[in-house]
């Protein structure tokens, strides 16, 4: 019995691979963007910083990030409020209409992204949103939605329904029941879900590429433009700056869980 | 104290869910600053009629008043009545000072005088010293009385208690009996108290309500229930009976004779309309008789299986009239228990009672 759980090696090696597949391609990013060239290769002689110091010195770069930022951060905001809220209402009825209001949440995750940018597109010429902050924040919050629902609902899902009796029955109305004994339970999986809602928004690079023309150069925006353009090793270094800020997200929200879990 | 106490009626009361009738039709008085048990195996209800107190679920028919006021549409929030839940529902993620203080912040009451009833509140359960800490650093026994101190701090008009105790261990639980009643004799509020365990029922109650499929089946003090259960399912739900099937064989003034199986017993009281009888008789009021002793009911047989409980032998009597289970002292017993040994059972026409078979 004891046999069953070990790996054998054919098991190994193939669970090894899978993990190299996915971890060499990012990998490779970090020595091409300490390259000495002018173009995108490795070192040639010896790793140098100049790309790090043109992204940081870069006007059209430092603006690519700033934009990220911003719409990274407003489009967390209201796929946190609405996709919080949602998942409360959801639970608190819990009807079969609201498995299937579960179930449309999730499909800016479900469709193809591609399609989801055409009909915004259409959707977007009529209302004059195209390259607006508004427009891009609106689509980015709303296909964020999905990642908070998933999490709250699942802490939710934890969440002992007789705590909320318990704070009715010594008189606590729901606005109070909700702010002091449901909100600090599901605060974790609000703090998961605002991480990848914006990890989502952070390098979202279809919907973008449909709604700006001109005003909107969101990072994922620069460095497609400049694969397209030219090979500047500028576009590792951008590649490596995200990386790392998703990296430290998601660490957040690994000791997040981890505290949680205490 | 006495300002505090209030009086509960349920009314004809009713829940349905679909076909189902969790409560049906149900009538109880409880009295002002009675420790009133409602006992019942899983499924009869019992539990849905607390909730109905409570007001997290909405009765299909029936009322249920507050001393002579109707309560039936207030939310739970607003029916003032403290709760102690099954596995106590403290807030995790504060302290115990927090979560006896969490009803006093919802009504806003005064930091001075919120401190003050908190710690009262934590004295009347000894547990002050243990104020700061987490729910998960408690034992179930200490996390029961931080329920407790929550449940009354905020002076509600009833206490209503749903199995509390049925997450410890049997002799915490038997401590923790002992200290709820006491608690309700100091606090003096109304106890409304959920339980499928006879013996806490029995030990801590002024009265007892027994529910069965959704009804009310009797209800009355533990003395009167133990001793005059009305039916069958009482008789063998709170304690333990042997159930004898007989056929009347003659009527007097001052109670009746009946057959079982060729055997011919006595027994007090009125007789029951009919030609059958059942009747309930208790395995502890059973005597082992010495050879030649009279009694008014007496029955031979051997012991088909016999086990110890330090204080007290359980015997199974195989006799011509069936089965018994007898439950005799340990102490000084008549016969050395051993299996196949012949006795003589004897009990008084006053020990056992008829019941109404169900």
């Amino acid at each position: 019995m004891d046999r069953s759980a070990q790996a054998g090696p054919a098991a190994n090696v193939l669970a090894w691979s899978v993990l190299l597949f996915l971890l060499l391609p990012i990998t490779v990013v970090f020595p091409l963007s300490v390259t000495d060239q002018r173009f995108l290769s490795l070192p040639y002689e010896a790793p140098s910083l100049q790309h790090y110091v043109t992204f940081f010195t870069s006007e059209r770069w430092l603006t690519s990030t700033w934009q990220s930022l911003v719409i990274a951060v407003f489009s967390t905001v209201l796929a946190v409020a609405t996709g919080t809220l949602c998942a409360i209402g959801c639970w608190k009825l819990s009807t079969r209409l609201t498995d299937l209001v579960r179930v449309l949440m999730l499909l800016p995750i479900i469709v193809p992204s591609i399609v989801y940018a055409l009909g915004i597109y259409r959707l977007w010429i009529r209302l004059d949103l195209l390259d607006t902050y508004l427009g891009i924040i609106l689509v980015h919050g709303v296909t964020g939605i999905p990642y908070v629902m998933i999490t709250v609902s699942a802490t939710l899902a934890n969440f002992d329904p007789r705590l909320e009796q318990a704070a009715r029955s010594m008189g606590a109305n729901l606005s109070q029941t909700l702010r002091w004994v449901i909100m600090p339970r599901v605060m974790p999986g609000i703090a998961s879900g605002a991480i990848f809602a914006f990890i989502h928004s952070w390098d979202e690079a279809v919907l973008i590429l449909f709604i700006a023309s001109r005003a909107l150069f969101t990072l994922p925006r620069r460095m497609w433009d400049g694969i397209n353009e030219n090979l500047d090793p500028v576009m590792a270094v951008a590649a490596c700056v995200m990386m790392l800020l998703s990296m430290l997200l998601l660490a957040g929200d690994l000791w997040l869980r981890r505290k949680r879990d205490e | 104290m006495a300002a505090l106490q209030h009086s509960l009626t349920v009314r004809r009361l009713a829940k349905h869910y679909g076909q189902t009738r969790a409560v049906d039709d149900v009538t109880l008085t409880i009295g002002r600053g009675e420790f009133v048990t409602l006992l019942g195996p899983s499924g009869s209800g019992k539990t849905t009629i607390l909730m109905a107190i409570a007001g997290f679920v909405q009765p299909t028919a029936g009322d249920i008043l507050l001393d002579e006021t109707p309560i039936t549409p207030l939310p739970p929030e607003r029916r003032n009545f403290g709760m102690v839940f099954q596995g106590y529902a403290l807030f995790p993620h504060m302290t115990v000072a927090e979560n006896v203080h969490f009803p006093l912040r919802v009504r806003n009451v005064a930091r001075a005088e919120a401190e003050r009833r908190v710690a009262e509140a934590l004295d009347l359960v000894q547990l002050g010293p243990l104020k700061d800490r987490r729910p998960s650093q408690l034992s179930g026994g200490q996390q029961q009385r931080v329920a407790l101190a929550r449940a009354l701090v905020f002076q509600p008009a009833l206490l209503l208690l749903d199995e509390p105790l049925s997450a410890l261990d049997k002799k915490l639980r038997a401590e923790l009996q002992v200290e709820l009643k006491a608690l309700h004799r100091r606090v003096g509020l109304t106890f409304i108290y959920v339980t499928h365990d006879q013996e806490e029922a029995l030990s801590m109650s002024d009265s007892i309500a027994i529910l069965r499929d959704g009804r009310l089946v009797q209800e009355g003090p533990p003395g009167q229930l133990y001793e005059r259960p009305a039916t069958r399912f009482v008789a063998d739900f709170l304690g333990k009976s042997n159930f004898l099937e007989g056929r009347i064989i003659e009527r007097r003034a001052d109670g009746f004779a009946y057959a079982v199986d060729g055997a011919r017993f006595l027994q007090d009281g009125p007789a029951p309309p009919g030609e059958t009888v059942l009747i309930a008789l208790r395995p502890e009021k059973i005597a082992i008789a010495a050879d030649g002793e009279a009694a008014a009911n007496t029955v031979e047989g051997t012991i088909a299986a016999w086990s110890y409980f330090g204080t007290s032998f359980a015997l199974v009597v195989a006799t011509g009239a069936g089965t018994f289970q007898v439950t005799v002292p340990a102490w000084r017993c008549p016969v050395e228990p051993a299996e196949g040994r012949r006795v003589r059972l004897a009990w008084p026409a006053d020990a056992s009672v008829p019941v109404v078979p169900d």
